[in-house]
């Protein structure tokens, strides 16, 4: 079963058709990323396939479950950092972490295991009593992913996760991102090339709301018949643009 | 269940470790209860102006704390509008009921420990200034303080909902204004008379004080205690319905 698929799954605003008719199909403990400029339509993808936007047409399902009719399910399986770092400023790590998972677990005991597995994974430990107001935007992103991460989703979505982030930081967080590969499937966009490239098993370039290639980087090098993910990008970006004027 | 108490007990610890709060909720009311106090001692007694002497005073300014209870309501609810907060949330198992709950009863245990501490202010300064203060009184109205307090925190969560963080404390402050004065906190529009008065029973901030004031003296007659206690709670009713329908109708539109 795939973690994650779509069928003509669209969002339209008014005027602007933000995701256009995409079929995507991910498979279990998969890192796959969607790739693309500002306003390609990522973030309304990861919307609609966690329950935060409906689909004005198409159908998306997570392990099997529809997105429109059992999305209560689905919220029990899946994790999202937004692409803003949403934590409680005044609350320590480990309150946050402690908040968000006593949503989805009653017993103290089970709680505080899960916080200790995640502060170690994540090594929050030398932070875990300051308050996250006082955080770098390294260690705010990745108390953000370990909130997200807390109550052990089949599905993660990362929105954007090193935006903003300087090259220590993301380098660091990308490896806190590779230490999750194969434990659950994970969405991440980004228009980092270099993060796609060196986190993901596959990679789908979208533009103006379409997905133009999906593959692994050596599909789309192939494809473009460029070298680099980067020369690819541009190659099918551009194509991918003049086809829609 | 759970998911409301790690909500509120998120929501109380955001409030609790602001130092606003305190200074708004708890600083500028017993400011405000000593200001009052001390103006009351240089009223000479043939004015026959008893709005500042303590019994009156105490229960007034216990609802005027409660203004600033709704303040921090709605800047809480819109600040977590404005960002990703809420996002996050809305992808959790939470439901409108859990989120309209979670914000609203730790700002219920807020306001009664902030009436409490009023009540324990007012107590002093009645013995200082030799007024007669019922304790029994005072310890039945901070329960009879809650469908008020109710009240203002809905419309707390009522403005954060729809409005955003710079907006809504704007129009918190309207209604703090509104209950100062309309509510006969800080004059008596009962001696006023005419069409201030009738202003005042058009509007729910008199009846909290009313009655309030009514418990503390242990005055339980229809028109001094219940026809205003049954107006506060069924203004308290009707806010918390709206507010609660009002912030699952901006949920469902923010998921749609």
């Amino acid at each position: 079963m795939n973690a994650i698929e779509t069928k003509n799954l669209t969002k339209k605003y008014k005027n602007k058709t933000a995701v256009d008719s995409i079929n995507l199909t991910v498979g279990e403990g998969e890192l796959f990323s969607l790739l693309g400029v500002n306003g390609a339509g990522k973030t309304t993808t990861i919307r609609m396939l966690s329950g935060l936007s409906t689909p004005t047409d198409g159908e998306a399902f997570i392990n099997g479950k529809s997105c429109k009719t059992k999305i209560d399910e689905i919220k029990n399986i899946i994790g999202i950092s937004p692409q803003d770092t949403a934590v409680a400023d005044n609350l320590t790590v480990r309150e946050n972490l402690d908040f968000m998972a006593s949503i989805y677990y009653a017993d103290k005991e089970t709680i505080n295991e899960k916080i200790e597995k995640i502060t170690s994974i994540f090594n929050l430990s030398e932070v875990e009593d300051q308050k996250a107001k006082t955080l770098s935007g390294g260690w705010k992103r990745k108390l953000s992913i370990a909130m997200a991460l807390i109550s052990e989703p089949k599905v993660l979505f990362l929105d954007e996760p090193t935006l903003g982030l300087d090259v220590l930081a993301r380098r660091e967080l990308w490896r806190a991102i590779e230490a999750l590969k194969g434990k659950m499937t994970i969405i991440l966009t980004t228009h980092y090339m270099e993060e796609a490239e060196h986190l993901s098993d596959r990679i789908a370039i979208m533009i103006s709301g379409k997905i133009k290639a999906c593959g692994t980087v050596a599909d789309l090098e192939e494809l473009s018949g460029k070298k680099g993910l980067e020369e690819a990008f541009v190659a099918i970006a551009e194509r991918g643009m003049s086809e829609n004027e | 269940m759970n998911k409301i108490k790690a909500f509120s007990t998120r929501n109380r610890k955001e409030i609790l470790r602001d130092p606003l709060s305190y200074i708004f909720c708890l600083a500028f009311p017993l400011v405000m209860l000593i200001i009052m106090s001390v103006l009351n001692a240089s009223i000479p007694k043939q004015a026959n102006m008893t709005v500042f002497r303590i019994d009156n005073l105490s229960s007034g300014i216990a609802v005027f704390g409660q203004t600033f209870v709704m303040l921090f309501t709605s800047l809480t609810v819109s600040k977590d509008r404005s960002g990703s907060f809420l996002v996050r949330m809305y992808a959790t198992p939470m439901k409108s009921s859990d989120f309209t709950i979670g914000y609203i009863t730790p700002m219920i245990i807020i306001s009664f420990f902030q009436n409490v501490i009023i009540y324990i202010a007012s107590f002093i300064i009645s013995i200082i200034t030799d007024v007669d203060l019922n304790i029994g009184g005072m310890i039945l109205s901070l329960i009879i303080l809650m469908p008020s307090a109710i009240m203002f925190i809905c419309f707390g969560l009522l403005f954060g909902t729809l409005f955003n963080e710079k907006s809504a404390p704007g129009l918190c402050s309207i209604i703090i204004s509104l209950s100062g004065f309309l509510g006969c906190i800080f004059f008596d529009a009962d001696s006023t008379g005419g069409a201030m008065l009738k202003v005042c029973k058009s509007l729910p901030f008199y009846y909290c004080t009313k009655s309030a004031r009514a418990c503390v003296k242990l005055d339980f007659s229809a028109g001094a205690f219940i026809i205003p206690i049954v107006i506060v709670i069924a203004s308290a009713a009707v806010l918390g319905c709206l507010s609660s329908f009002v912030f699952k109708s901006k949920m469902k539109a923010d998921l749609s």
